[in-house]
């Protein structure tokens, strides 16, 4: 950056009048082509606060209405009046109080800009809680790994990122015998004398001298180094240009940051924020906000400037030369379909044609009841040719009692029902809760109420074993939060959150409800029984000040510290309020990342502002969606899987190879460990055998994950400490393969003698229908002609007291292979 | 497919190819893109001539006391002291615990660090963790095992996989905390292969490893061409991620079933009963013998744990109640055993001429507290003990940091669980300011930022 480039004073609030954004050339637009780009300069109107300030413009192609890159190519830019301002090299610098137009030209195109100058000749003050913080932060002083870490750095320690500038500015002007800062030398003052190499200073250099980081710090120490003032300009907004664009691979985008305060002004301070790009596979973006697209696909460009975040959207659609007719021809079954479409179509990711049958009956059973289905239910299936078939087989499977299992089972990762922390019989009370609600299909939003405001003996109310697990307000606080909202707010226990807006006063505002929860040993019951009650005392102290937060939950109201009642109804009424966008997202993306695979947010557990959806419309739609069905999970369960982009094959249509994200095909993924024992349990007909437990359980249905299975924990079976779904781990490994391969697991339900080759062998079956039925029960289909002349030509060379060999052998090629490992 | 330490000297790596480095990198945040990998890489930030290092990380589990170890305090009063004599070691300006005087002929190799320490909760699960991660898991963030790390960056290096466990993962030491034994937030894939299985045994096989008896060669032939025939049909979801690391973990697995010198490498058969006798026919001393094949066949990073509980099990948990060890079954059952099995591999590489590149560290979740308890043993104290290092770059017969003269603080140089996981870092070669993609993708650096190896130790 330029070192003349100048920074805006705290100023007079300043109204403006409304007036156009751009104004584009008509001219310019060839009628001849319906979607001729047009130029947009942005920001399209702005005012210019004091003698310093300044804004870099952007100008832009706009095409389809979506800002398309910077035009190649010489552009012309004019100052209507340079007495008001001026423009060089695409920023515009204040000369005079009054109004002005700037504009740019590309060719035959214009666009223009609206600028006010105000306060030109007022003096230029440094604010301390916007500017001295924006170079301390900018410069990485009050980085974790600097003077922000929390027992701070050679005995200076300042809040992480700034976000307390009160205490900041006290450690700095009254700390160390005010050697920091010199008012009447401040060049003299270890503030610039440190990062300036003057001292040695182990943090090496920061900013040299001559720099505007320099002026602003040795401006303010010679002002005084004045402590902000309580009603000093706060920042309101961020604002981050181009919000959204369509970029190519190869080119280049700068960004601009403005931010506005709480006193009217803004200011352009792309150079003091600091960016990161989501996917830096699709494109990266430098400290000064320059983005270098490096692939296709989307991106979100954060920028974060004085505890706020702000994202930008960048698109690179894929080089696939796709026809619209692609897209608008491809069938729909409700509103899912037309908004994942459009995402498609914007990105040229073409999708996948429709599963066939046995695919989608296979997959339709596992990703709702886990269990596959059975050579019974796929001959049937495959041989119904209703055109309804897919809509009546999903209507069966809701209804089904293998639902329960599936569902009770997921939620119960999600609320750690684990014997390792709960006696039996809490455990089971815990686990039965969680069934008894799965069962009558509870809404979501009541399912939370109950569980977050749970009272009474763990016993008798297995849903207050959620305290027992969780049994500090802190913990409670990060507990909900995960679960029901699918965020973590657990940096912010430290320090405001510097991926989220959630601040430390926060946190502690939402761990304060739960200060109140108490325990006690209940008089029945034994064996763990507690009772969970609440009292009417009792706080949370926030350390940084001591006191105790007002009970608020996360950005709900607050409540006073001695209202009535238990404080988790204030909670609860807060978390599952359908204008709760938090509460209801993370529901709509954990059903939708069970069915698809991957969440429209990645991962379930990640909601945030800075890690945006991969389809916003798409995500708001079901939101809306579920709480227009009162938060009816089978209803969601129902439009989801009733939905083309559901019942798309997992199979790659040319050009859609690289989508992740974007549905445009099923993604295929690992069964998980229990419904993959469970499947080889069904598959060979030879249960697994669970201590305890009586014969014929499935592992799905095993109410505890405290219960020893080299196979559950090899494949990945979350062990039920964190509340996370990213504790269970799908991933395909060599051990596990091994255990496929050689392990007992699977060899000795394909050797025993009471398992399904045995009845096949008694029955006499032929070949030909034995390799049928392997196929059947396990991959829900039929062998294809090639398979199964392949697989006879093997039977006819194998001599016949090798014939029950030969069947475990095709029965493991069958059940080892990806096809019936994973679910697609 | 990726070879991320780029030279040609690192095998390719199936379970790391560049999509899954992205996938693990990019979930939905920022990440360590293979840009960056490959921009640390031409930086000459990895090193291309660290191919060759190694390192067996033995774990005393229970935790030594080091008065009767590595730091006696002979000047020290009775109840301190504890009832065994020093004696100097050879080749090495220090003494040690006669109890071990196997490791007393070798001070010229290895040297000693006695003022390791950490503030955390002194429950043995809290001490994995950090020895063998370099950090205490806190929210949900389960740091990676130094193994796991080294299997990550530089993949695997024969057909062998590039971290093993022996015999077993830890079990559990009364914290109910996961032991820092995996590869946490790096995924599953590269979590190491555990042995499970005592190499002393005489019926001793990997688990496993090799098809059962039952299914010989040629059915073991037979069901990977019926497998082909299947899996042909689905060539069309290869594009998923997880699918392909499917592959590549059959093709590893069937790489070692079928590789003869993958599976010799586990096969302790094949040492002379001398060699097996001078290791010593226990557990651990078997499992330090397999340690060395292991190294000599390629094995990036082998684990040791000397135990697997310390529940009624003669261990270095010396509290001297039941189900605890007394200080007498430290002198008569694990001193003898450990010191025998640690002098064999330290010779036995020395003679194969491995250790130069083949770091050994002993390490242990804490010391022991300075008074002997009423029972006669010694309960646990994480603020200052001794761990020690060998080979890999190390220089032997040296003294570094200091306890107090009741061995109950660090007096000098003061050294944490990050600086030790540095310290093998540094000696297999690696950037100590690179960083991993961490849980939702967000960078994580490989040590904390500033932790520094001991490199008084080089």
């Amino acid at each position: 950056m330029p070192l003349d480039h100048r920074f805006a004073p705290r100023l007079a609030m300043l109204l403006l009048l409304a007036a156009p954004v751009v104004s584009i050339d008509a001219t310019a637009a060839d009628k001849a082509k319906p979607a001729a780009d047009t130029l947009v300069v942005l920001p399209g109107e702005f005012t210019l606060s004091g003698p310093v300030s300044f804004q870099r413009l952007l100008p832009g192609l706009m095409h389809d209405g979506r800002f398309a890159g910077t035009p190649p190519g010489k552009l012309a830019w004019s100052s209507s009046n340079p007495k008001v301002v001026t423009i060089t090299d695409g920023t515009a610098r204040p000369a005079g109080d009054g109004q002005a137009t700037i504009t740019v030209r590309h060719g035959k195109l214009t666009a223009q800009a609206r600028v006010t100058v105000a306060d030109f000749a007022q003096p230029v003050t440094w604010d301390f809680r916007i500017h001295v913080q924006s170079v301390l932060t900018k410069s990485g002083c009050n980085s974790g790994a600097c003077h922000g870490a929390l027992a701070g750095k050679n005995g200076f320690k300042l809040s992480l990122r700034g976000y307390d500038p009160v205490s900041d500015v006290r450690t700095i002007t009254r700390q160390n015998r005010g050697r920091r800062v010199i008012p009447n030398d401040p060049g003299r003052s270890l503030l610039l004398t440190k990062p300036t190499g003057a001292v040695p200073h182990k943090g090496g250099l920061r900013f040299e001298e001559g720099t505007l980081e320099y002026r602003v710090i040795s401006e303010w120490i010679a002002a005084g180094h004045p402590a902000p003032a309580d009603d000093g300009p706060r920042i309101r907004r961020l604002e981050i240009l181009p919000a959204d664009a369509v970029l190519k691979p190869g080119t280049n985008q700068q960004m601009v940051v403005r931010a506005h305060f709480s006193d009217g002004h803004s200011e352009d301070v792309t150079r003091w924020a600091k960016f990161t790009s989501n996917n830096t596979t699709v494109a990266d973006i430098d400290d000064v906000g320059h983005v270098a697209v490096t692939g296709h696909g989307e991106t979100a460009i954060v920028a974060w400037y004085l505890s706020n975040n702000v994202v930008a959207s960048l698109s690179v659609p894929y080089a696939n030369a796709v026809a619209d007719e692609v897209f608008n021809k491809a069938p729909r079954s409700n509103f899912i379909d037309g908004l994942v479409l459009e995402k498609l179509k914007g990105l040229r990711l073409p999708p996948s044609p429709r599963a066939g049958d046995a695919e989608f009956l296979r997959r339709a059973t596992l990703d709702t009841l886990g269990v596959l289905p059975t050579s019974e239910e796929a001959r049937a299936f495959l041989g119904d040719t209703a055109p309804d078939r897919r809509s009546r087989l999903i209507e069966k499977l809701l209804a089904r009692p293998e639902y329960v299992d599936f569902w009770t089972y997921k939620w119960s990762d999600l609320l750690l029902v684990n014997s390792s922390k709960l006696k039996p019989p809490a455990m089971k009370s815990y686990s039965k809760w969680i069934r008894d609600h799965v069962s009558a299909n509870t809404p979501w939003d009541k399912f939370a109420r109950d569980l977050v405001t749970a009272r009474g003996t763990t016993h008798a109310n297995g849903a207050a074993n959620f305290f027992v697990l969780h049994r500090d307000p802190a913990d409670m606080a990060e507990t909900v939060s995960m679960a029901f909202l699918g965020m973590s707010i657990q940096c912010a226990k430290c320090h405001d959150h510097p991926l989220e807006k959630w601040t430390n006063d926060e946190f502690y505002g939402m761990a304060n409800l739960f200060s109140r929860v108490r325990f006690k040993t209940a008089p029945e019951g034994g064996d763990g029984n507690q009772s969970i009650f609440t009292t009417t005392s009792g706080e949370l102290i926030q350390p940084r000040t001591g006191k105790p937060q007002l009970p608020k939950p996360l950005d709900g109201t607050t409540i006073p510290l001695d209202a009535p009642g238990d404080r988790r109804n204030h909670l609860a009424g807060w978390l599952v309020a359908p204008e709760n966008p938090y509460f209801t997202r993370a529901i709509v993306n954990r059903v939708w990342a069970n069915y698809l695979g991957t969440g429209i947010v990645e991962k379930v557990d990640d909601l945030r502002l800075t890690n945006p959806p991969s389809n916003e419309k798409l995500l708001g739609r079901l939101s809306e969606f579920l709480v227009k069905n009162r938060f009816d999970l089978k209803a969601l369960i129902r439009l989801v899987m009733n939905s083309q982009t559901y019942q798309r094959s997992s199979r790659i249509t040319a050009g859609n190879e690289a989508d992740l994200r974007f549905y445009a095909r099923y993604y295929p993924r690992r069964l998980k460990a229990e419904v993959l024992l469970d499947a080889i349990s069904a598959a060979t007909g030879q249960p697994t055998v669970f201590k305890g437990y009586p014969a014929g359980t499935r592992s799905l249905q095993l109410p505890d994950s405290n219960i020893a299975s080299r196979f559950l924990s090899t494949f990945g079976r979350p062990e039920r400490v964190i509340t996370c779904e990213c504790e269970r781990s799908d991933e395909p490994s060599m051990v596990q393969v091994l255990h496929i391969v050689n392990g007992d697991t699977l060899n000795n339900k394909l050797q025993s003698k009471t398992n399904r080759i045995e009845a096949w062998l008694k029955a006499d079956m032929p070949d030909y229908r034995i390799v049928e039925s392997i196929y059947l029960c396990s991959l829900s289909r039929y062998p294809t002609n090639r398979e199964m002349s392949a697989t006879l030509k093997i039977f006819a060379e194998t001599p016949a007291d090798q014939r029950r060999a030969l069947i475990e052998d095709v029965f493991w090629s069958v059940i080892s292979c990806k096809e019936f490992l994973f679910n697609h | 497919m990726l070879n991320i330490t780029g030279q040609g000297t690192a095998h390719t790596c199936d379970g790391i190819s560049r999509r899954d480095f992205l996938q693990v990198g990019t979930l939905g945040a920022a990440g360590v893109s293979l840009a960056e990998l490959e921009q640390a890489r031409a930086e000459g930030k990895t090193d291309p001539g660290s191919d060759r290092k190694s390192v067996i990380m033995i774990f005393n589990l229970g935790a030594p006391s080091q008065f009767e170890t590595f730091d006696p305090k002979p000047e020290a009063p009775a109840e301190i002291r504890g009832p065994f004599k020093p004696i100097p070691v050879t080749g090495g300006g220090f003494q040690i615990s006669e109890i071990l005087p196997r490791h007393a002929q070798h001070g010229d190799k290895f040297s000693v660090v006695r003022s390791c320490h950490h503030t955390a909760a002194a429950v043995h699960d809290t001490g994995h963790q950090m020895m063998q991660t370099g950090r205490l898991f806190t929210g949900g963030v389960n740091t990676p095992h130094a193994g796991c790390v080294a299997g990550f960056l530089q993949g695997r290096r024969t057909d062998l996989p590039s971290h093993v466990v022996l015999p077993e993962s830890m079990g559990s030491t009364g914290g109910n905390l996961p032991h820092g034994q995996d590869a946490g937030f790096l995924g599953k894939a590269h979590d190491p292969f555990v042995l499970m299985a005592d190499p002393s045994k005489k019926n001793f096989r990997v688990p496993d490893l090799l098809p059962p008896k039952s299914i010989g060669e040629a059915r073991l032939d037979r069901r990977r061409r019926l497998r082909q025939i299947v899996d042909s049909t689905v060539k069309d979801f290869e594009a998923s991620e997880n699918a392909k690391l499917l592959d590549s973990s059959f093709q590893a697995a069937f790489r070692i079933i079928t590789s003869e010198k993958a599976r010799a490498a586990f096969d302790l058969s094949k040492e002379p009963k001398k060699v097996r006798d001078r290791y010593g026919m226990s557990r651990f001393g078997q499992c330090c013998l397999m340690a060395r094949r292991l190294v000599e066949a390629g094995v990036r990073c082998v684990t040791v744990n000397t135990f697997l509980t310390v529940f009624n099990e003669i261990t270095w948990d010396i509290h001297g109640t039941k189900p605890f060890t007394s200080i007498e079954g430290m002198r008569d059952i694990v001193a003898p055993m450990y010191d025998q099995a640690y002098s064999a591999l330290l010779e036995d590489l020395t003679e194969r001429g491995l250790l130069e590149d083949t770091l050994i560290c002993n390490l242990s979740e804490f010391g022991r507290t300075p008074r002997v308890n009423p029972a006669g043993g010694r309960d646990h104290w994480p603020q200052c003990w001794s761990v020690y290092f060998a080979g890999g770059g190390v220089q032997g017969g040296r003294v570094i940091g200091k306890s107090d003269p009741i061995g109950a603080y660090p007096a000098e140089q003061p050294v944490v669980p990050g600086n030790v996981v540095a310290t093998i870092f540094k000696s297999l070669g690696y950037d100590l300011e690179q960083e991993l993609p961490g849980p939702s993708g967000r960078p994580f650096p490989l040590v904390d930022q500033g932790t520094e190896a001991i490199n008084e130790l080089f």
